[in-house]
């Protein structure tokens, strides 16, 4: 077959489909649905990509909520800026806010228990990236997302920013302790 | 790579050329979507449009208020 030459006028749909041409679609076809599916699967077995809620909120609002947390459930604070260490109870909603360049509380959950985590900026777009597992969610001001996390594994997790957010992005690091 | 273009190009049938005349009825529908060049523009800019723009605005809009 070459391409050299103005195709032959012909009915093309009443040709025979050449053997080679039918077995290209038909295993390209098949990875197509492969690749499909794998998203609806990833979502629902993977744990990473997470669906969330979302509500619409002001930075105002939400750090009045954050705080509140805080004041109620702080157990300790860490390192020479005083973080605070916050212990929420089971089952409860958990509040952690990005800000230029910070993610805080730094948060204290129990293993197997369930809690919503609510995510929002306080000024910028930041990118909530819990590691190892590699959990993402992006979050902006104005917008509440809530995640339903039930921690599997306890140790400690880090938090990082992974939407470059100005100068000091790369020292947005934040820490979830799961205890036993 | 030299192919004998005789025997690779005229698998057609004698006559089997362009559909006979009159006869709107043997031009599959799909094919006759894909004729008409207006139509393909219109389907281009519109299905994008509805599905992401006009989609994803609605959803933007109709987010609950937090409590």
């Amino acid at each position: 077959m070459t391409t050299l030459s103005p195709p032959a006028e012909r009915i093309w749909w009443k040709q025979p489909l050449d053997r080679l041409e039918g077995t290209w679609i038909a295993i390209a076809l098949v990875w197509s649905l492969i690749m499909f599916f794998m998203m609806p699967i990833w979502h629902v077995y993977g744990k990473q990509n997470l669906s969330n809620e979302a509500y619409k909120t002001t930075p105002e609002a939400y750090m009045a909520k954050v705080q509140a947390m805080v004041d109620q459930h702080t157990v300790r604070k860490e390192t020479d800026l005083q973080l605070p260490v916050v212990k929420p109870p089971p089952g409860s909603d958990v509040y952690m806010l990005g800000r230029l360049w910070q993610w805080w509380p730094l948060l204290e959950l129990q293993k197997g228990k369930t809690y919503r985590l609510h995510l929002s900026s306080m000024d910028w777009q930041h990118g909530f990236s819990l590691q190892p597992l590699n959990v993402n969610m992006q979050v902006v001001p104005g917008y509440e997302m809530v995640l339903t996390i039930t921690p599997d594994t306890s140790g400690e997790f880090t938090v990082i920013c992974n939407e470059f957010c100005g100068i000091g992005h790369h020292t947005m690091v934040g820490k979830i302790y799961v205890t036993p | 790579m030299f192919v004998h273009l005789e025997a690779t190009m005229t698998d057609s049938t004698p006559g089997d050329t362009a559909p006979p005349q009159g006869s709107d009825a043997d031009i599959p529908a799909m094919q006759k979507i894909l004729d008409n060049p207006f139509l393909l523009l219109f389907l281009g800019i519109m299905f994008p449009t509805v599905l992401y723009i006009v989609w994803g605005v609605m959803e933007i809009v109709t987010i609950p208020l937090s409590h």
